[in-house]
């Protein structure tokens, strides 16, 4: 699957105007997005890299759609700053890509996802015309947000070609901690503690582990004060949770990735509330998977696609493949398309993008 | 308006909840900006969806324009109704659905108004974070069409970062839902909440909303500098964010707000000051006091002549009351006052705040700057008196100016009170023709009839006369204040 790499804007306008049906691609980590019928262009955006503008003093960042995520970090991380919604696969995917799919990784529990984050974007529409959506500052209030819109769009209904984001600065230091639990049920009431708790968690995930259910938390501050706060918030789940075991996890990798160890043929996001997940979970547990964000996404890996497809179908939840080779990525309960349908009329008529 | 469609209306409203004549219609005529009026063809009081719904497929398939009301605190003229159109007034929908703590969610209908939901949540340990000035009065609805913010918004957004769902019933009477309670709203598939939020009405009524709740922070901080000039207290902020800090809220003051403040709630705010700063920590306590420990090193450093940290949380509310009260505080100095919410790039403050004296000394008209400096969001009053000939136009001109000031800095024209009415003829100025034109499309492939909220956002020919500005009513019985 080869596509033309286009450079510039200019060059994107004239393949949109070029061509019948266009796909969009980025890195192109996310195998299952890229199934296209044969005559369908690719648009290949993994040239258009770079940052165009960084003022930390702003907290603003833009960027060109094909800038490879890892970029982006190591650039935002020498001024002591990062992208708050925690991307995920920093290591393969573009910020195009993140933005188009929707990934945020599970640091996004702290102060939202990419919707909370994306201030403005410049798009190439599927007439080929060419425009800004938001801002470029932290607050504005004028005009229609499309570049909300776009999070989650998948590409079909504007190509983005630039985004601008709102960034704040890092905590110096990280401390991650495995807590241990024999069941779900203890997990998820473990969860709703530290819901109804005032600790500020900067990351809250949980997984089957070999005997029973295991809880990842995070807390993100100051040197001097962190032991302390790890402290309180272990004390606190010993004495309110049904906790087994509680340790802390020296470096982060695993603890911050949630896709750590997941393997199936299919990689999927699912869009869940907590009190959705026992019901939901009864029903997949001879599958590898994880609850993000206190109980707010799930990931899933599996070799047998049909079947989870028809479990989300039931359980009514939407559900986004990103791994694997899939006729449509999006599965189970479909997106809302009474309003969403309107915007492409004016956006693509000609559903050239797919 | 015509018979038929008042007939259809009454089939869906008592008389008690359909408003006509001229002495129930008053009270409507306008919102917080008094400088426009328009007599409604009447008001409708639906108390619940169906009612809502049913209403605007009526509008629609007469082509009747309507417009939504919460409370009408608009400032930007967004809720000023259209003549011989039909009000929807939704303050009666102002049921509080659904708390779930453990999800820290809340499902509420459009006319709540945004301090309820964080009393009934309160004891829970929850509050919903957007906190407009107009919290105690205004609406979720009305929230959700301006995407409104307060002093608050740094760390955690304004109202679109709040809402994770709704229920909408567009402009031409489809009913339709996006969104969920995950923490994620739509999460997969476009982001239709953000779409929706900011909207200014234009697309249809809000009939049911699902909000994201915040634990309330362990601990505030809170500590006041005052500079002798406006550039340091800016070069202050810039420093405070330099240091890695992320403060809750930063604000500034100058000092004829400073001095108009201090008058009216007697804050203890310095009096020789020509600028003051708020800067506020707020989270886990522990994190906080050591945050705190670094902001007053930051602080000290930044040539500030007196410093004062709130000692309790009655010192704290006192600076915030001396803040909060700022504008109607000014506005109590001037027969009249327009105020403006344009955005510039924080390191462009100072800049900005030079161009404005330049401006008021220009037009010899007073300007109180009060800003929400974390994210550059002026507010500047510029005060004048109607009853002289020419002065509201040259107030006008004046507002003018610095709007077009904040996009020539890469701004933009409003931060949180939205475009309405009163800047709609500055809308092109931040947008090019291609966008304007896109936003039009839109709008029109949502509301083909364009018959909600007509005559808003968008530059058009026809607009009600300026008269005198003044206070909102319940401003000048000191209910609520501006920021
Ligand atoms: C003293 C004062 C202080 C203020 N301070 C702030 C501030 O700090 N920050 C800030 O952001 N704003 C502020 N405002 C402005 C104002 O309070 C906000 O814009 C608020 O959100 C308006 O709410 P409302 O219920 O009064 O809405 P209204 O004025 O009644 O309506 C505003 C708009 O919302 C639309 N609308 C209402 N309900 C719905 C619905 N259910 N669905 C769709 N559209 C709907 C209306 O059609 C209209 O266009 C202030 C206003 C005043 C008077």
């Amino acid at each position: 699957m080869t596509g033309d790499v286009l450079d510039s804007v200019a060059e994107l306008q004239a393949f949109v105007k070029g061509h019948r049906r266009i796909h969009v691609v980025g890195k192109r980590s996310k195998t299952a997005l890229h199934q296209v019928e044969a005559d369908v262009a690719l648009a290949d955006l993994s040239g258009m890299t770079g940052i165009t503008e960084y003022q930390p003093q702003e907290y603003t960042l833009t960027v060109l759609a094909g800038t490879g995520l890892s970029e982006i970090q190591a650039a935002l991380h020498e001024e002591g700053q990062y992208l708050p919604f925690d991307p995920l696969l920093p290591d393969h995917g573009s910020i195009g890509g993140a933005v188009a799919c929707n990934l945020s990784g599970s640091r996004r529990h702290r102060y939202g996802g990419i919707r909370d984050f994306i201030l403005g974007a410049s798009v190439v529409d599927g007439l080929g015309r060419t425009f800004r959506v938001g801002g470029k500052v932290v607050k504005n209030a004028a005009g229609f947000d499309l570049s909300k819109f776009l999070v989650g769009s998948l590409g079909q209904y504007a190509i983005m070609t630039e985004l601008t984001f709102k960034v704040f600065p890092d905590a110096p230091v990280f401390q991650g901690l495995r807590l241990q639990y024999e069941s779900l049920d203890d997990a998820l009431n473990a969860v709703f503690r530290c819901n109804r708790s005032t600790q500020e968690l900067d990351l809250l995930d949980f997984a089957p582990w070999e005997r029973g259910w295991s809880l990842m938390a995070g807390l993100a501050g100051f040197q001097d004060t962190l032991p302390q706060r790890a402290k309180q918030f272990v004390a606190m789940m010993r004495e309110e949770t049904a906790l087994l075991d509680a340790t802390e996890v020296e470096g982060d990798g695993s603890l911050r990735d949630p896709l750590a160890g997941l393997t199936g043929d299919f990689l999927v996001k699912v869009v869940i509330s907590p009190r959705q997940i026992a019901g939901f979970d009864a029903r997949v547990r001879d599958i590898g998977r994880r609850y993000s964000a206190g109980g707010n996404s799930a990931w899933l890996a599996t070799d047998d696609i049909g079947a989870l497809k028809k479990i989300l179908e039931a359980e009514q939840l939407p559900g986004l493949v990103l791994r694997g080779s899939v006729d449509c990525p999006l599965i189970g309960k479909s997106p809302e398309n009474l309003l969403a349908a309107r915007v492409k009329q004016v956006l693509d008529p000609h559903n050239k993008l797919v | 308006m015509n018979r038929s469609f008042f007939e259809a209306l009454r089939s869906i409203y008592p008389d008690d909840r359909l408003l006509t004549r001229d002495v129930e219609l008053l009270p409507y005529e306008s919102d917080a900006l008094t400088a426009f009026q328009t007599k409604p063809g009447a008001v409708a009081l639906p108390i619940d969806e169906e009612e809502i719904i049913d209403t605007v497929r009526l509008c629609h398939r007469m082509k009747v324009p309507f417009v939504a009301r919460g409370s009408g605190t608009s400032l930007s003229g967004g809720s000023l109704p259209i003549a011989d159109g039909l009000m929807i007034g939704l303050n009666r929908l102002n049921r509080i659905k659904k708390i779930d703590p453990e999800q820290r969610i809340a499902v509420v209908e459009p006319g709540v108004i945004n301090l309820h939901i964080t009393e009934a949540v309160r004891q829970y340990g929850l509050y919903y974070a957007p906190d407009p000035s107009s919290q105690s009065i205004c609406t979720i609805g009305g929230n959700i069409a301006f995407n409104s913010g307060g002093a608050h918004c740094l760390k955690y957004g304004m109202t679109s970062n709040h809402v994770l769902g709704m229920k909408v019933v567009l402009a031409d009477g489809v009913v339709t839902q996006f969104g969920s309670e995950s923490i994620e709203g739509v999460g997969i598939g476009p982001d239709l909440v953000g779409l929706f939020v900011g909207s200014e009405g234009l697309f249809g009524i809000a009939l049911e909303i699902t909000l994201r709740l915040m634990p309330t922070p362990q601990l505030y901080r809170t500590v006041m500098a005052a500079y002798d000039n406006l550039g340091r207290a800016g070069d202050a902020v810039s420093m405070v964010v330099a240091s890695g800090l992320l403060p809750g809220a930063m604000e500034i003051m100058d000092r004829l707000a400073i001095k108009a403040a201090e008058a009216s709630v007697g804050a203890g705010y310095p009096l020789d000051a020509e600028a003051l700063l708020i800067v506020e920590l707020e989270g886990e306590a522990l994190q906080v006091e050591a945050e705190f420990a670094e902001l007053r090193g930051v602080i000290e450093e930044s040539g500030a002549f007196e410093i004062r940290e709130a000692k309790d949380e009655d010192e704290r509310a006192r600076i915030w009351q001396g803040r909060k009260s700022a504008f109607s505080a000014v506005g109590r100095l001037s027969p009249d006052y327009i105020v403006q919410d344009g955005v510039v790039p924080r390191s462009r403050l100072g800049e900005a705040l030079v161009k404005i004296g330049e401006l008021k000394a220009q037009y010899q008209l007073d300007v109180a700057n009060v800003f929400h400096a974390g994210d550059g969001n002026l507010h500047p009053l510029i005060l004048y008196n109607g009853r002289e000939p020419g002065a509201l136009e040259k107030a006008e001109a004046l507002a003018g100016e610095i709007l077009a000031m904040c996009v020539d800095l890469g701004g933009s024209i409003t931060g949180e009170h939205g475009v309405g009415m009163e800047k709609r003829e500055y809308l092109p100025t931040m947008f090019s023709p291609v966008e304007m034109e896109i936003m039009r499309d839109l709008r029109r492939a949502i509301d083909p009839e364009e018959i909600a909220n007509r005559g808003k956002m968008f530059p058009s020919g026809e607009a009600p006369a300026l008269q005198m500005r003044g206070m909102h009513p319940l401003e000048r019985q000191g209910v609520i204040s501006r920021e």
